[in-house]
């Protein structure tokens, strides 16, 4: 196996004389994942999962914008689906208690 | 010359006009004043006092032209060997007279005959018998008619079968005078041409239906000839021709009304009587690709109706043998690229039959798609999915990858475009776009992309093929690498405003959780080695900074960074996994360690940690002891360690390409998603319809998933129980087969 890879950058900075360890670190490649920072995968107005856009997002092609809203009783939904929710009734859908925006996402 | 009607003496008026109408008839010498003279004497008959001698006027003239036209018809029965001519010499003169004439007879026709003459509308729906004998005609229509009355149909035999003959004669090659013989056809055309109705009765009874039935005869016996002294390819030939002349003829000699009749007797006599014979033949020909006889074997059969059928199916057959056999002879677990290739040569060595002999004609362009998507979508193993999916995915990683160094950009692009011929075909384009997620997804956490050009352009060609939501995912990948790359940007450039200096280099993916095929699978506990805690804490303040409401999960598995050797003779640059990063660093505190040591230091579970040793220890870095490998096992660096070159990579840990569980686990993934999107569709159908028959609900369900995949009818149905069950549906009371929508 010799899968070729990005190795093009020599990382010979080190001209110190210490007593060098037996392994030093050169380059790092990190992956991570980010996600909504929630506890519940799904936003309960639109049964889509919070990290996909909401179908009215998808539709109208707004993916990118679509971010998450979490109340003061850290529940989460969609930010537009809630600032349609709270149109009608300014209740957290699964708690009752009042709606108070602690953040929004970005 | 005054209008005022008055007394008129008949007899010496028509006297004088039957002189000058006996000059027009015949097309002789009338001066324009005797014209001019006569037309006023039929208007003052018309008009006449005390009463109008129009009708007596009418009557005469008619007996007039009887008298003439019989008078005409001895003297072309004198010419009796060459009637025609005679015929066509008198019928011409005569013709242009009645014109004159008619025009002459201009006030009688417009005062008196009109009155007299029938609407359109009584003709079509007024009921009358069509032609009453006894209603006046206009003077140039009454000669006509009288010239068919009492010169047609007296000659009627006699004319039709020397028109015949003539023909006859044309087609054996005799020399004929065409312009004689189409002037009597035309004759027979031009004679009734002011009737509203039935106008070409005559023509088509006297002598269009004999002449039709005497070419059947000639071309039956004719292609009974040729079918016996030619093979099939020279009678094919010989029939092309023989209808093009026919056609030719057509032209030189009849109305066109008859064109496309005398191609169909022909057609009919020549090929559809054959059609079985031909037919025959069509199997062999399309087995050798004879492009000039299946061009004439097209021609031909294309006019008749269902001819085509056989050829078609033939066709078909044997554009999904070749296929077969090129994909059979493969071998099992083939290389992609020769698999794609040979399909696209199948393809397109056929494309290119049709289109030059077939005119891609939809028909066989249809037969064609049906044998590619027969040959596509092939199962070796009937049990298994097809693996086409998976082959073409995986040809699009070999083209797209660094490693397919030699072929031009342009080569690429033309490459790509054709894989997506091949992936049209796909019943399973849902299985292909998993696999081809996960092969983009290495590509680029690797930074293996040959082009990003390359990898955009593709990804757009399959939305144009499948649609948006087929690659929502994949655009998604893409826009996270290059927010990743504005990350690494800005993060740098915050270090030099903290002064931080973490000591190595350093980047970093952010990718979107859902739109990557990676991260569901459960990654092993691991912490980080201590030199790396720091760069992952800044960063992560870094990322707190700018973001909000995200939280970041480290996807060990698939980060990897490259560690400098000092132990050894030489120092060594060495790419590899975080694991064996991780091991490797532990080794800074003693040259020896157990396993059990590893895992305090690593975090990893055991069972993970060995695997990871192992395969460290086949590199030969370090040395574990002889045995099995178990908590208490002595592992030590290997102090002699030597490698021809200074800078390499471990890659065993990677997650090497395809393996049969990354295989499998796919196709579980993916009869997950057809199952999600069945029962959506289902909803979708329900909700619209309310109640649905059960048959009609699977058909519908097939259509909508055509484009994606072809989903078998049991797994339909498991997804309708499933959704029963969910209380989505239920079966209607009266009806064991019918489903109904609970809202």
């Amino acid at each position: 196996m010799a899968d070729e890879m990005d190795v093009d950058r020599d990382g010979d900075k080190e001209t110190t004389s210490k007593p060098e360890k037996m392994f030093t670190l050169k380059k790092w490649n990190l992956v991570a994942m980010w996600s909504w920072d929630v506890e519940c995968d799904t936003c309960a107005i639109c049964r889509v999962q919070v990290m996909d856009a909401c179908l009215r997002c998808q539709s109208e092609n707004k993916q990118d914008d679509c971010v998450v809203v979490w109340g003061d009783c850290n529940h989460s939904f969609h930010n537009c689906c809630m600032s349609l929710w709270v149109k009608q009734n300014n209740r957290c859908p699964l708690c009752q208690q009042e709606w108070v925006v602690q953040r929004i996402g970005k | 010359m005054s209008l005022k009607p008055r007394r008129v003496d008949f007899e010496s008026v028509w006297e004088r006009l039957l002189e000058t109408i006996k000059g027009v008839i015949t097309c002789g010498q009338v001066a324009r004043s005797t014209w001019n003279d006569r037309f006023s004497d039929v208007y003052k008959l018309c008009t006449a006092l005390p009463e109008p001698l129009g009708d007596r006027l009418y009557l005469e003239t008619k007996a007039f032209l009887e008298l003439h036209v019989k008078s005409t018809h001895f003297k072309i029965m004198e010419n009796e060997q060459d009637l025609l001519a005679a015929y066509h010499r008198h019928w011409e003169e005569y013709c242009r007279g009645a014109g004159y004439l008619n025009q002459l007879y201009g006030y009688l026709n417009t005062t008196f005959i009109k009155k007299l003459k029938f609407t359109d509308a009584d003709l079509n729906y007024g009921g009358f018998a069509v032609e009453m004998t006894d209603h006046m005609l206009e003077i140039g229509e009454l000669a006509l008619d009288i010239w068919r009355k009492h010169m047609i149909e007296p000659l009627r035999h006699n004319l039709m079968t020397l028109l015949l003959h003539e023909i006859a004669g044309d087609r054996t090659g005799q020399s004929v005078n065409q312009a004689v013989v189409h002037g009597v056809i035309n004759s027979l055309v031009d004679v009734e041409n002011y009737k509203k109705k039935m106008a070409m009765q005559l023509y088509e009874e006297m002598f269009e239906t004999p002449f039709l039935k005497e070419t059947g005869d000639f071309y039956r016996s004719e292609a009974s000839r040729l079918k016996s002294d030619c093979t099939c390819s020279e009678y094919m030939e010989k029939v092309i021709q023989r209808l093009d002349m026919e056609n030719l003829r057509s032209c030189k000699f009849l109305h066109p009304s008859s064109y496309d009749k005398v191609m169909q007797e022909c057609q009919q006599r020549m090929v559809a009587d054959h059609l079985q014979f031909l037919h025959g033949e069509c199997h062999e020909m399309v087995q050798q690709e004879k492009r000039k006889d299946l061009t004439h074997m097209y021609q031909l059969l294309k006019p008749i109706q269902g001819g085509l059928g056989v050829l078609i199916q033939d066709i078909e057959e044997h554009i999904k043998h070749t296929g077969l056999e090129a994909v059979r002879s493969l071998k099992t677990d083939s290389v992609p690229a020769n698999f794609v290739e040979s399909v696209l040569e199948v393809h397109s060595h056929f494309s290119d039959l049709i289109q030059k002999v077939f005119g891609n004609d939809q028909q066989f362009v249809g037969a064609l798609d049906k044998a590619c998507a027969a040959v596509i979508n092939y199962k070796l193993n009937p049990k298994l999915p097809c693996k086409s999916p998976e082959l073409l995915a995986k040809y699009c990683d070999i083209l797209l990858k660094k490693s397919s160094k030699g072929i031009s950009e342009s080569e690429m692009d033309d490459r790509l475009t054709r894989c997506i011929t091949v992936f049209k075909y796909l019943d399973d384009k849902d299985i292909f776009q998993r696999f081809y997620s996960r092969m983009l997804a290495k590509r680029l956490i690797y930074a293996q992309s040959a082009s990003m050009d390359a990898e955009e352009a593709m990804i757009n060609r399959l939305k144009q093929a499948c649609g948006y939501e087929f690659t929502n995912k994949l655009h998604r990948m893409f826009t996270d690498m290059s927010v990743s790359n504005d990350h690494n940007t800005s993060f740098q450039n915050y270090l030099q405003s903290k002064r931080v200096d973490l000591g190595i280099t350093f980047s970093i993916l952010v990718l979107q959780a859902g739109a990557w095929p990676i991260g569901g699978t459960t990654v092993p506990s691991f912490s980080l080695p201590q030199e790396l805690e720091h760069t992952v804490r800044t960063f992560d303040g870094f990322y707190g900074d700018k973001f909000s409401g995200r939280k970041l999960t480290w996807m060990h598995s698939f980060c990897y960074g490259e560690l400098k050797f000092n132990h050894l003779k030489k120092p060594y640059f060495v790419t590899m996994s975080s694991y064996h990063m991780a091991i490797l660093l532990a080794f800074n505190q003693s040259e020896i360690l157990t396993v059990q040591d590893m895992v305090t230091a690593t975090g990893m579970p055991e069972k993970e940690l060995v695997k990871q040793v192992q395969a460290l220890s086949e590199t030969k870095i370090i040395m574990p002891e002889e045995g099995e490998v178990t908590p208490d096992t002595k592992v030590s660096l290997n102090m002699s360690y030597s490698n021809k070159r200074t800078k390499f990579k471990i890659s065993v840990a990677m997650p090497t390409r395809d393996t049969p569980q990354e295989v499998e686990s796919t196709h579980a993934a993916v009869d997950e998603d057809r199952k999600m999107f069945l029962q959506a569709a289902i909803v979708r159908i329900m909700k619209a319809r309310k109640v649905l028959k059960h048959n009609l609900l699977i058909q519908e369900v097939i259509t909508q998933s055509m484009s994606r995949f072809h989903p078998s009818v049991s797994m339909i149905k498991k997804c309708i129980e499933t959704l029963i069950d969910k209380q989505y549906l239920e079966r209607t009371a009266n009806s064991p087969d019918e489903y109904s929508y609970i809202a």
